[in-house]
């Protein structure tokens, strides 16, 4: 299970990450404030264009431009449906716009530069509670527990068939949570141990 | 609760909402998708208490953040914080909150109070919450009248309904396998 | 030098240990008996990760529960299943992990574990992911990144339990050269024949202690007169109240 970060290097792949998220975030309120059909939709073009200049590095992105206009056409279906026709061009216009930068970025910007930006986006949150330092290892768990949780779900899902000849489903939600609640105890274990608190 | 024990936990809870988006979502017959990304919302709640449920959801959506297709649909990236349905992401991390706030302050002596409880605050904080911030997602990003957007959200109410009702099921089942957890993060089982 | 001193362990309702003290001295102790004994509670109160009722547990002088920035370096466990012990996806960062202690991972750590693999002729498992690796090669990342942290004491918690014939004789292999003190609990008592010292564990005492050669002998035949005692009184048929006459 990869990220969407290209290994094709593309002009926008030297752009620090944190101007990149800054600019992103800028363009984001930008796009909302205009509100005519003509200067949107050249920003729409532009936007197109800018993603299209990546050439090669936007291959991972690719398949998600099919859903992103079948997200355009059903909220224009929408809009239309309330007859709300032009509302629902400038929504259209504001999705593909800022979609298209931000696949530009995830593309261009690899995990860890992007890491390094949100943990230092996060510090505010630690009031709350949140601790944005270990970021990485943090993820990295996330996704071990992901895979391990799949290996869990089969293991059970088996089992389950073997026994009732079917498919266990849902079912297998509340063992499954069970069981994985019993694992993290064990990683908590191997954490404390291997860094020192 | 030693910091190696909040990490794993709040690792876990982050990777159950992960493996809710990248099963292939079920399609009811008028077309309308049921993602169970907000059941993990509600259990991250219920079972883990409001701080470290937000701290839960949070690690979850930076993950998504980063470009990890982690979203039901495969989706990631930050585009996703600018869609129409931004919204309701952003109402997941508030949604866990409340959630594990309720949680915390409702009875859980038994496992069957433990479950009702349960399936009260999933429906005010993962329920209730999150249509709210959908709401005001929809009015803000996709434009549509307050009348419109709740109209809108009024669709997916049914199916939370039934995911507030799983939390409680799977609720359940930890107050009875795992006694001395504490739910909703309270200081005593 | 690990040492116990008067060491109650008290877990719910059951008494694990009682009143147990034992100066852990040797290079290579093994630690054998039924499941149930005490074995994994034992490991766990020198690591640290729970604190005795009532006694107290040392490591190089130092209380086990009070160690935390130093204990990577002190002491090091592997448990049994590799999968809730690998936490990184990678086996280079894994293998970072156990140098940074967590923090980000630098650059000179990745390179750290790199040289490591290379030197060990796993160059090309760098940058593989974990996931790819079968059971037996999971283990093996689980003992590169506990070796890598060098601690001064390594406890291996039944670590042939899952690995097939060949590569128990290569974990065996690795554990004689070390330098460091290891121990090691398991229920294949052909691992520890040779060791310096072995404890035998029976609900929470201390049975047995000495060579391994002598004290694997004793708890075998005492296994295997359980086991034939038990298999008596299954077999022998009860006497029916109608059958007398």
């Amino acid at each position: 299970m990869g990220s969407l970060y290209s290994e094709h290097r593309s002009w926008l792949h030297a752009c620090p990450a944190g101007l990149k998220l800054g600019v992103l975030a800028l363009l984001g309120a930008v796009l909302y404030a205009m509100h005519g059909v003509p200067i949107l939709g050249l920003a729409a073009l532009a936007c197109c264009l800018l993603f299209a200049s990546l050439g090669p590095a936007t291959r991972p992105v690719r398949r998600l431009l099919r859903a992103l206009l079948l997200a355009c056409v059903l909220l224009l279906g929408l809009h239309a449906a309330l007859g709300q026709w032009q509302a629902g061009v400038l929504s259209v216009l504001r999705l593909l716009a800022l979609t298209l930068l931000s696949l530009a970025m995830t593309v261009s910007t690899p995990p860890s530069a992007l890491l390094a930006v949100l943990e230092s986006a996060l510090q505010p949150l630690q009031a709350l509670g949140v601790r944005s330092e270990r970021l990485a290892l943090q993820l990295a768990l996330m996704l071990r527990f992901t895979e391990h949780f799949f290996v869990l779900w089969r293991r059970l899902d088996d089992a389950h068939r073997l026994r009732t000849g079917r498919a266990g489903g849902l079912r297998l939600l509340a063992p499954l949570t069970l069981r994985m609640l019993d694992a993290a105890r064990r990683v908590a274990d191997t954490l404390e141990l291997r860094l020192g608190d | 609760m030693k910091p190696s024990q909040t990490l794993a936990q709040v690792s876990l809870f982050a990777a159950l909402m992960a493996v809710f988006g990248l099963i292939p979502k079920i399609d009811l017959p008028l077309g309308v998708p049921i993602t169970l990304q907000t059941l993990g919302v509600m259990l991250a709640g219920c079972l883990l208490g409001p701080r470290r449920a937000l701290h839960a959801i949070v690690l979850f959506l930076c993950g998504v953040a980063l470009g990890l297709p982690l979203l039901s649909g495969g989706r990631g990236g930050p585009a996703v914080f600018l869609a129409p349905s931004a919204g309701y992401l952003l109402g997941w991390p508030l949604g866990a909150w409340v959630t594990g706030a309720v949680m915390a302050r409702l009875p859980a002596a038994s496992p069957r109070t433990a479950a009702l409880s349960a399936v009260i605050a999933s429906a005010l904080g993962g329920l209730l919450c999150i249509h709210a911030c959908g709401v005001l997602g929809l009015m803000g990003i996709a434009g549509l009248t307050a009348r419109q957007a709740l109209l809108g959200t009024l669709v997916f109410v049914p199916g939370d309904l039934l995911k507030c009702v799983l939390c409680a099921l799977v609720v359940h089942t930890v107050a009875r396998g795992l006694p001395d957890w504490r739910l909703g993060g309270r200081s005593t089982p | 030098m690990p040492e116990l001193q008067n060491v109650t362990l008290i877990r719910g309702q059951r008494t694990i240990f009682e009143a147990l003290s034992l100066r852990l001295d040797a290079q290579r102790i093994g630690l054998i008996g039924d499941n149930g004994a005490g074995k994994s509670s034992l490991f766990r109160l020198l690591c640290g990760l729970d604190l005795p009722s009532q006694g107290s547990v040392r490591v190089a002088g130092v209380a086990a529960h009070a160690l935390s920035r130093e204990r990577p370096g002190l002491i090091g466990m592997m448990f049994q299943n590799p999968d809730e012990q690998i936490i990184f996806p990678t086996v280079e960062d894994e293998l970072a992990l156990s140098l940074t202690r967590g923090a980000r991972v630098r650059k000179d750590a990745l390179q750290a574990a790199r040289q490591f693999l290379h030197a060990r002729g796993l160059g090309d498992w760098c940058p593989r992911a974990v996931s790819s690796l079968s059971q037996g090669q999971r283990q093996h990342v689980c003992w590169l990144a506990l070796l890598i942290a060098k601690p001064q004491l390594m406890l291996l918690d039944e670590p042939f339990a899952s690995l097939d014939l060949p590569g128990q004789y290569a974990l065996d292999a690795e554990v004689a050269k070390l330098d460091q003190q290891v121990m090691l609990s398991t229920h294949q008592l052909e691992h520890v024949r040779r060791f310096e010292r072995v404890l035998w564990l029976e609900q929470g005492r201390v049975r047995a202690d000495g060579p391994g050669s002598e004290v694997c002998a004793a708890y075998a035949a005492d296994v295997a007169q359980r086991q034939s005692q038990s298999v008596a009184a299954n077999a022998a048929p009860p006497v029916a109240a109608g059958d007398r006459d």
